[in-house]
């Protein structure tokens, strides 16, 4: 693409952004949840690890703004730095699904028929797999590391990706103008990278940001089930599960945040997808 | 007489990106019963708007002005509930596309049944007893065991034929239909002509018959009412018009229809205004070749001098010649160099297959076709849809498996591989019908005609760039277009562009594959022309496929006609109109506009 072209592609996206009421929404969200998780922690001087054992489970104070958990640690330490292993996890994770689920759509739908049709077997057998449950299966199995969970939740989570897309290139390949592509001497790699990626760019966008909101949500649960980030590490799941596990004596100040920003978080990515399909939609 | 339907100053204005915008300006036309009216404008022109303003269908955000008088009653001022009892009663509407007008999961006699007795009442075995009645009447063969079938069983003209019966239920005073016959082959089109025509006399039914295409209008239409840019510029009998035509633009319609055994199609030159741009005084002046200072200052008012009425400054006197009226011009007798050569072409589709099972065998879609092409010539292939002509030409450019030979330029392509095969696929190009759906959307023009440049490499981007620039030129565009998207362009310059990227690739074959019926008529006579001055600079040769036995014969040497998968027969353009061998062909030519000789 040319630079005026690049240009003129941005202003046009800018126009479009600065009316759409809902993108800004998410745009504006996904910024604060990014700052929460990457910026914030940094600039927040209490360790989360620190005990005080004599201010055990307080609620929100002078001293403790968030109030502290039943250890006596500082809760808003704890979230910011369980923000930052939540996102540490959920995006690599979110992003390697993304990409195995796109280079699987486009071997699938582009691929000659056999290879189409082995691919998509293959896929029907992981998709009859209830994820949640091999998810819990292989975390049992492997060591528990960062590492093994953005593998295991990027592994896990990328057939339904596939599919769409691998229906997508279906749709598209036969149109007049790859057609006339092909004519001209166009190898399969060629129409998937100047024709077929512009085309679906829309889609992909939409359902990549949709894909951050369910590994953040799938990073949280697995850690609410006690087998995702390991101690001493948080993630807001496993706060979450903290706190649930004193719910008797009502923590309110430990349950709300972090169950705020895992909604906000998917809220965030679903407003930007959303709003994305739009301003987008409509122009293919 | 009374009239049925009866239009005063009507204007609708729509809403366009924030703003109003004025589609249809200031119509009056009446409608007697029995009498059928014919609509014609190209697109832009309002003849649409019209029709859905009249059944109150328009979008929201639209507004109306002016009075629309039904038996006297003034529907433009009908509340919503009035408005349903007339839809369907007083008025119905036939629909371009019935499959998508008609419910694919109920029976037909369950959906003529219904349109009956939600304005009639009555038992459900009336409305089955009325349903069969009416299949009757629009002409389904066998209509009582028809009843149970669900509209797929149907062929295309079969289910507009049962849209009718669908319309005819409460036997409407008036009838609109919107272009019933675009998208049927011209054979069929016929048939529904002469049915709605048929049933206006019977009935003494109005019709007003909303349409792009003037050559069916000819032989049916009582009067008629052409729109250009959203007002009339000439009304009155069709009889009069078709002979004598007043206003200029008529004149150059009617010269820029492809008829059979035409010389030269005329030109309109430039493009249709959009309706936010549309010009002061005449609409027409800036294209007109009688324009003169006084049409840009007010709209015309009509000129009643003629036989019909022109909103015209500069009426065509009744005893102009229009000048389409020219014989056949013998075709100079050309020797070809030998270019393709096509033996014993077969294509066979694969049904769906089970999971292992052998896919079914379906009959072939195209069998023993052989041809010769010369370099430079042009041959066309007619038949109606399902003949096996796109399969022809998709086997001819090797994007689809075939048996027998293709050769071109003495290589088979059967006996290629690779590199090599690639190169000398190349040198066969295509042009689409859709010229939307031919380029990427996301793409610059400037990217979709360097494409096969790229593709072939061996330029970079400041000599890509001077060659887009060339193209366009070539075909008549701007060259500042390149940095348009495809959206941005009118269909006409669309299908230009989809020329200069074939030629892009320096071909020596182009198959054109209904690359005008997409088109409006004034643009269509533009590519025709232009495809002919290319072949004839380049030397290209075209295989030309078409529904349009009139769009064939102006641009072809030799034409072949298949049916059912083969050619039934094959010759010269001259000799193959004035003589048909084949019954098929016969009633192909019958089916096509023919050029009628006018009277000085």
């Amino acid at each position: 693409m040319s630079e005026a072209a690049m240009l003129s592609l941005s202003k046009s996206l800018g126009g479009r952004l600065a009316g759409n009421a809902t993108l800004k929404a998410g745009l504006v969200l996904s910024g604060l949840i990014l700052f929460l998780g990457f910026v914030a922690p940094f600039l927040d001087p209490v360790n989360p690890y620190t005990i005080h054992p004599s201010h055990a489970l307080q609620a929100p104070n002078g001293q403790f703004l968030f109030g502290t958990d039943e250890l006596g640690r500082d809760a808003l330490a704890l979230l910011l730095s369980g923000g930052f292993t939540t996102l540490i996890v959920a995006l690599p994770a979110a992003l390697l699904a993304f990409f195995i689920g796109v280079t699987y759509g486009f071997l699938s739908g582009l691929g000659p028929a056999w290879l189409d049709r082995l691919l998509m077997r293959l896929l029907d057998v992981v998709l009859a797999l209830p994820s949640l449950i091999v998810l819990l299966f292989f975390a049992a199995l492997v060591p528990q590391s960062n590492f093994n969970l953005i593998l295991l939740l990027g592994l896990i989570s990328w057939p339904s990706l596939a599919r769409l897309v691998r229906n997508e290139v279906l749709a598209q390949r036969g149109r007049d103008f790859m057609l006339a592509a092909r004519q001209s001497g166009a190898s399969s790699a060629y129409l998937a990278r100047v024709h077929l990626l512009r085309v679906i760019a829309p889609i992909l966008v939409v359902n990549g940001t949709f894909m951050i909101g369910d590994s953040v949500l799938a990073t949280s649960a697995l850690s609410f089930l006690g087998l995702g980030v390991q101690p001493p590490q948080e993630s807001w799941g496993s706060l979450l599960q903290g706190a649930l596990d004193i719910a008797a004596l009502d923590p309110w100040w430990l349950i709300l945040p972090p169950g705020l920003l895992i909604f906000g978080a998917l809220l965030a990515a679903s407003l930007t997808g959303q709003g994305l399909l739009q301003i987008w939609g409509n122009k293919r | 007489m009374n009239a049925v339907l009866e239009i005063k100053n009507l204007s609708v204005t729509l809403k366009r990106g924030g703003r109003d915008v004025t589609i249809l300006d200031q119509l009056n036309l009446r409608i007697a019963p029995g009498e059928m009216q014919a609509l014609v404008g190209e697109s832009g022109s309002g003849k649409t708007i019209a029709a859905l303003a009249i059944m109150r269908l328009l979008p929201p955000g639209a507004a109306i002005t002016g009075e629309i008088l039904l038996n006297g009653e003034n529907l433009a001022a009908a509340v919503e509930p009035r408005m349903r009892q007339v839809r369907g009663k007083s008025v119905a509407m036939v629909f371009q596309n019935p499959l998508a007008a008609l419910n694919p999961s109920r029976t037909i006699a369950a959906q003529i049944g219904e349109a009956w007795r939600v304005h009639q009442g009555g038992s459900a075995a009336q409305a089955r007893a009325r349903a069969l009645e009416l299949l009757d009447e629009v002409g389904i063969p066998d209509p009582k065991n028809r009843l149970n079938d669900y509209p797929h069983q149907f062929s295309g003209g079969m289910r507009q034929r049962v849209m009718i019966a669908m319309s005819l239920a409460c036997s409407p005073h008036l009838l609109i239909a919107d272009e019933p016959t675009t998208g049927l082959d011209p054979l069929i089109a016929q048939q529904i002509m002469t049915l709605i025509a048929r049933l206006r006399r019977e009935r003494d039914m109005a019709v007003l018959f909303v349409t792009h295409d003037l050559s069916v209008v000819q032989e049916h239409a009582d009067s008629i009412h052409v729109l250009y840019a959203g007002r009339s510029v000439e009304w009155g009998a069709a009889a009069a018009f078709f002979q004598h035509p007043r206003h200029p633009y008529s004149e150059a319609l009617l010269g820029s229809v492809a008829r059979l055994g035409q010389a030269r199609l005329r030109n309109i030159p430039g493009n249709l205004p959009e309706p936010e741009q549309r010009p002061p005084g005449c609409r027409f002046a800036p294209r007109c070749a009688y324009a003169s200072a006084v049409c840009s200052t007010a709209y015309p008012p009509a000129d009643a001098q003629g036989a019909t009425l022109a909103a015209c400054f500069h009426p065509l006197p009744r005893t102009a010649r229009p000048a389409f009226a020219e014989t056949l011009a013998p075709r100079p007798a050309r020797n070809f160099a030998p270019l393709l050569d096509v033996t014993d072409l077969g294509v066979r589709y694969r049904g769906a297959g089970g999971w292992f099972g052998a896919a079914r065998r379906l009959p072939p879609s195209l069998a023993e076709v052989s041809f010769r092409l010369g370099r430079g010539e042009c041959l066309g292939v007619v038949g109606e849809s399902g003949s096996g002509k796109s399969s022809l030409g998709r086997a001819v450019l090797q994007m689809i498996e075939y048996d027998g030979q293709v050769t071109l330029d003495g290589h088979d392509f059967h006996a290629m591989a690779g590199r090599a095969k690639r190169d000398l696929r190349r040198k066969i190009q295509v042009v689409f019908q859709d010229p939307r759906e031919s380029m990427n959307p996301r793409m610059t023009i400037g990217e979709v005609i360097a494409e096969p440049l790229r593709l072939r490499g061996g330029l970079n981007n400041a000599a890509r760039r001077a060659r887009v620039e060339a193209l366009l030129g070539q075909v008549g565009l701007n060259p500042e277009m390149a940095a348009r998207h495809p959206g941005d362009v009118s269909g006409g310059q669309a299908q230009r562009i989809a020329i200069a990227r074939a030629l892009a690739a320096e071909p020596e074959l182009i198959v054109l594959d209904e690359p005008t019926s997409a088109l409006d008529v004034s643009t269509q006579a533009m590519l025709l022309n232009l495809l002919k001055d290319l072949s004839l600079k380049h030397a290209l040769s075209y295989i030309l496929i078409s529904h349009d036995f009139a769009v064939v014969s102006y641009m072809s040497d030799r034409i072949a006609v298949l049916n059912a998968g083969r050619i039934v027969e094959m010759n010269e353009t001259a000799a193959l109109l004035s003589a048909p061998r084949a019954a098929y062909t016969r009633a192909l030519i019958g089916a096509a506009p023919q050029l009628q000789p006018m009277q000085a």
